[in-house]
């Protein structure tokens, strides 16, 4: 006897691709949604021109004076300067140097971290009130203490920006690998699997989608790190830049290296979006 | 027929912080070669407990447990365990979920156990699903997914933990036909556990019936019917004389 499962072939999966003949209504919700897809690329576009526009608008108007706000001209102008002087790259590059190395080291330690405390309950259960202590305590309080350990400088800015990433990858990881289904470890075992195999073959690719997520807040968090770990101190960098044209009462500067800030954060945030969005393919 | 389980007078305690809670006392069975058999009992009664300790997942507190005549060890990997729910991985294709076992035993003959779960692919309808990942296939397939999954391995012994409760009703009694015809073509021998009673007749060759906490084995009821297969065997006319008989001993049970 074969069986017979005509049943349950009919639930699988309606594949667009396969099928060309649609009706109307389909046809018309498909339409649907491409307008509003471009409504909304429209009208992000639209702001970003009427806040631009707005900004410059008003400041040649001197209702905004341009000394507190700057103005996008302005702006164009200060870059324009730091192009010819070569200081854009240098400053940018620190920065960005600065940044990646924090955010891999960060994201690798605490990922390791995270490994040993699924890996070992006890270790675990001992260190916990540590790590939420670490985590509530604001990482800034330490800039003193940090710059007499390792150096004031690269050194301290991205140790900082570890510090600030770090505590909180730990913890969402080890949430993640705790929140796997008792049962699926317990079909592992049931197939006589060692600790090694179940992390392997289950915690870790059941991680994936956490650890993404934890990606894309280290990358906001580590530029935070970086940013703060240059107020403290530092000779050259995006935040020293901002540091500096605050205390000389350069504006234009100061918004001129926020703008850098944006587009280097918004790219960076970018590749780590398309990295997953390969990864679930 | 030689015996493939037998339970000697095994007592389960379970440890908690605050107590400790008597599941099993002194149980008694024996299961033969290429049987199926139920058991059945009020909830949380220790049904599964009695599964864990076969797949060796449990030790028992006191008495002793014996697998194909030999005491049971787990790294004899002669038992599969099918659960409640399928548990299959998302991220792994079909295919990459059913040999999930022989990648963790690592067998001498990999290439041999590779064949026999492609052949059970082909051989249940499920080889164009192979490289699918499990969210695309009904809840009715995943669970035969997942018990190819288990056949993979060769056990000689099936444990199955309420494989169909997740099923909707009509599913439930197809799978639950599919299943029975793989098991009774694989010749294995199968301990289900169920709330289901009807399900429990139409499955099995003996229905081990439990008392509640700490369990007892209340009564093994033989069942004899005919037929072949489960749904048939619901239409039966011993059927519902099975039915009442084991309704009884677990409602009389609650009374006491």
């Amino acid at each position: 006897m074969k069986i017979k499962n005509n049943f349950f072939e009919k639930s699988s999966v309606y594949n667009h691709k396969n099928n060309k003949n649609f009706s109307k209504t389909h046809e018309k919700y498909v339409k649907k949604l491409k307008i509003d897809k471009i409504f909304v690329l429209f009208s992000q576009i639209f702001i970003l021109i009427l806040f631009l526009g707005l900004w410059e608008l008003l400041t040649q108007l001197n209702v905004l004076d341009s000394f507190f706000v700057s103005s996008p001209s302005r702006i164009i102008k200060q870059l324009q300067i730091m192009i010819k002087s070569e200081t854009l790259w240098t400053h940018t590059f620190v920065t960005f140097y600065e940044t990646v190395i924090g955010f891999c080291l960060a994201t690798g330690i605490g990922w390791i971290v995270a490994v040993i405390l699924w890996w070992n309950e006890k270790v675990r259960k001992i260190l916990e009130p540590y790590i939420i202590i670490l985590n509530a305590l604001p990482k800034i309080a330490l800039g003193p203490i940090i710059i007499l350990w390792v150096g004031s400088g690269t050194n301290a800015i991205i140790m900082m920006c570890i510090l600030i990433c770090v505590v909180i990858t730990t913890m969402s990881l080890l949430s993640s690998f705790l929140s796997v289904d008792e049962g699926k470890i317990l079909l592992l075992k049931s197939m006589n699997a060692n600790k090694f195999q179940i992390f392997f073959k289950l915690i870790l690719p059941n991680s994936i989608p956490d650890l993404m997520s934890v990606l894309k807040i280290n990358v906001g968090m580590s530029w935070v790190g970086t940013i703060m770990g240059e107020y403290l101190s530092s000779k050259a960098g995006l935040g020293y830049l901002i540091v500096y044209g605050g205390q000389i009462f350069k504006i234009d500067l100061v918004m001129t290296s926020t703008f850098i800030l944006c587009l280097l954060a918004g790219s960076m945030y970018f590749i780590i979006s398309l990295f997953e969005k390969r990864y679930k393919k | 027929m030689k015996n493939m389980l037998e339970f000697n007078n095994v007592t389960y305690l379970y440890q908690t912080k605050d107590s400790e809670i008597f599941a099993l006392d002194k149980i008694n069975f024996e299961i033969k070669e290429k049987d199926f058999v139920s058991i059945v009992g009020p909830s949380g009664c220790g049904k599964t407990t009695i599964l864990s300790l076969s797949a060796g997942l449990l030790q028992p507190s006191s008495g002793n447990i014996y697998l194909d005549n030999a005491p049971l060890d787990i790294k004899n990997k002669k038992v599969g365990y099918m659960f409640q729910r399928d548990y299959l991985f998302e991220w792994r294709s079909i295919w990459k979920n059913i040999t999930l076992g022989i990648e963790i035993q690592k067998p001498n003959e990999k290439e041999k156990k590779f064949e026999f779960a492609e052949n059970l692919l082909k051989k249940y309808d499920l080889y164009s699903f192979r490289n699918k990942k499990p969210n695309q296939l009904s809840g009715g397939m995943r669970q035969r997914v997942a018990l190819i999954r288990t056949l993979v391995m060769e056990p000689k012994l099936l444990l199955l933990d309420e494989p169909f409760s997740a099923l909707d009703f009509q599913t439930r009694l197809k799978v639950c036909d599919d299943v029975y015809d793989i098991i009774k073509k694989e010749e294995k021998t199968a301990i289900l556990v169920t709330h289901d009673i009807s399900e429990a007749i139409s499955m099995s060759d003996s229905i081990i019936v439990l008392t509640s906490r700490p369990a007892k084995v209340k009564d093994i009821v033989e069942i004899e019917i005919k037929e072949k297969t489960p749904l048939k065997k619901r239409e039966d006319n011993s059927f519902s004389g099975y039915f009442e008989k084991i309704w009884r001993e677990l409602t009389n049970e609650n009374k006491e």
